[in-house]
């Protein structure tokens, strides 16, 4: 399915909620090493994604250079502490802090994870599995309920890498994740190395996994790099993005038409400009694949 | 079936501390359960010693791997995670430190963990105002005595009994630490500076006195000078309390003169 989008009109409020896919072009996620040469080197970056934690502080440098990025870039927060699929109470707390944050930052979006971080008050720090139950599903879509209504606002959700999965699955992690989607009406932020990594694990076919999801729901792609030990992989964020994650990048857009897309790099930092590079190669490929298509819509 | 929540719960635990998680419940994919689970389980304590370790840099080079480990696994059992960011995981750090045998037969570390933890705490705690001499010399000093300073929100005062302070400058700069030993000064200022640069001096015991009563219990000028006149002569005090003023001023440590608090405000 390819759709050809004014990016200027998806953006609006009345594009939203038709529904369609907005355009965004191609991210970076913004890291503290990097503050300085985001404003100084002004890159062609179209925008950042924040953490949305890491600016849930009362001042300093974060909110300083928050500000100042914020004036000069479009941002998306990225939350890691929803815990959305946690049997534990959600964090109203943390939620009034999330929507603070967004009144001041205006992102262009919200998201978080298909997982769940803690249980009995305990954060893990980590996103931890869940089993693809219609329990799950409906606790999970009630949850994202909750959480749009306070934010009044959609949220996006990812998919996760994972390493384990449960016996009493009832279905694959495509179709439990469509499922959300479907019924809570929260868009999908695809990250295309997390379906390769799990796939890997689980043995499951990428490409199938994709083909299943709700293209029009796939607002936003993550890549990133991760570490192969032959028998499992690891989700790691420490490496440039794989030529197999590369290639699955590309079958993906021509699977589903243009999507906003960023890269996560979260340790082994490199200086800005090498990320500017990389991120100019999934530029070319998003070209790549859908020059014949706009071509076609034109 | 196994419903949701036991599930997150043995799952937790398990990832913790090593408590079994049924492999019955896993189902068998291309990675085995075993590896899978021990997956999680080496990632949850990797990342909180990392956590540890990039709010503590210098206390884990002086302790050195060993007892750095023994810290990290003590610390993360003994106070798991209830906060959602991990800024916030090693906030008990120093009093853990103070408290456990171990390591309370050298102070020197608790003071330590204290005095980096201060530091985090200085680089993003809220912004505020900062006032300067020019404000204090158009207040009518009539309405001195009832003076109150609100500090800068970054300020922090942290007493020293160690030369922990001199420890983790030796170790910051990778020079070998001295022997641990009493502090030459009773106490550190720490602050956040107007170019947010972090920044810290040692406090001597006249200052701390005026810094005690007018910062850590809020009372008004005429209080902290009479707390001065404890150790003072009656005469010296005046110049000294307006001297600590003036400097505290300059380096931006006092956001607000506040003369109102005391009933009716002061005539300008
Ligand atoms: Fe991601």
């Amino acid at each position: 399915m390819i759709e050809c989008v004014d990016s200027a009109r998806a953006s609006t409020p009345e594009a939203r909620a038709s529904g369609v896919r907005p355009w965004h072009g191609y991210g970076l996620g913004l890291r503290t090493e990097h503050f300085d040469a985001v404003l100084n080197e002004k890159p062609d970056v179209d925008w950042f994604e924040i953490i949305s934690e890491n600016f849930m502080v009362a001042g300093g440098k974060p909110r300083h250079y928050l500000d100042e990025i914020r004036a000069r870039y479009p941002l998306a927060m990225h939350g890691v502490s929803l815990s959305i699929g946690s049997t534990d109470p959600l964090d109203l707390d943390y939620l009034h802090e999330l929507k603070q944050l967004a009144r001041q930052v205006e992102p262009i979006w919200i998201s978080d994870h298909l997982c769940w971080t803690g249980n009995g008050g305990i954060n893990s720090h980590d996103l931890l599995p869940l089993p693809y139950t219609e329990e799950a599903i409906a606790h999970v879509v009630s949850r994202i309920g909750e959480v749009q209504d306070f934010l009044g606002r959609e949220i996006l959700i990812e998919n996760v890498s994972t390493y384990v999965s449960f016996a009493n699955a009832e279905m694959e992690e495509a179709a439990f994740l469509s499922e959300i989607a479907r019924r809570s009406g929260c868009r999908i932020l695809l990250d295309v190395n997390n379906i390769y990594v799990s796939s890997r694990n689980h043995g499951f076919d990428a490409d199938a996994y994709v083909a299943v999801l709700p293209a029009e729901k796939i607002w936003q792609i993550h890549l990133a790099g991760h570490s192969d030990y032959g028998d499992y992989v690891i989700d790691t964020h420490d490496h440039p993005v794989r030529d197999e994650v590369w290639a699955l990048y590309a079958r993906t857009l021509e699977r589903i038409g243009q999507v906003t897309t960023m890269i996560e790099r979260d340790d082994h930092i490199p200086a800005l400009a090498e990320l500017v590079a990389e991120l100019d190669h999934a530029r070319r490929i998003g070209e790549s694949v859908l020059q014949p298509a706009r071509a076609a819509c034109a | 079936m196994i419903s949701l929540d036991p599930l997150e719960q043995r799952f937790l635990a398990h990832v913790r501390g090593g408590a079994e998680f049924p492999r019955a419940w896993c189902a068998q994919g291309r990675v085995d359960s075993d590896i899978g689970l021990s997956i999680y389980a080496n990632a949850y304590s990797a990342r909180l010693c990392e956590a540890l370790e990039s709010d503590h840099p210098v206390l884990a080079a002086y302790l050195g791997d060993a007892l750095w480990a023994e810290f990290c696994s003590g610390y993360i059992g003994a106070h798991p995670s209830r906060v959602r960011s991990l800024r916030h995981f090693g906030a008990q750090v120093p009093s853990w430190l103070a408290q456990q045998k171990s390591f309370a037969d050298y102070p020197a570390i608790a003071e330590l963990a204290a005095f980096e933890r201060a530091l985090l705490d200085v680089f993003d705690s809220a912004d505020g105002g900062r006032g300067d001499w020019s404000e204090l010399q158009s207040l009518d000093p009539a309405a001195w005595p009832g003076l109150r300073l609100k500090f800068h929100p970054s300020v922090r005062l942290l007493p020293t009994t160690t030369n922990a302070v001199e420890i983790w400058r030796a170790l910051k700069d990778t020079q070998s630490p001295p022997a641990a030993g009493a502090s030459s000064v009773p106490a550190r200022l720490l602050w956040r500076d107007r170019e947010r640069i972090s920044r810290f001096r040692p406090v001597e015991a006249d200052e701390l006195v005026a810094l005690r009563s007018l910062l850590s219990e809020q009372r008004n000028f005429a209080d902290s000078c009479e707390q001065l006149a404890v150790t003072r002569a009656a005469d010296e005090v005046p110049a000294l309390a307006l001297g600590f003023l003036r400097q505290w001023l300059d380096e931006g440590i006092i956001s607000q003169l506040d003369i109102a608090s005391d009933g009716a405000p002061a005539p300008r």
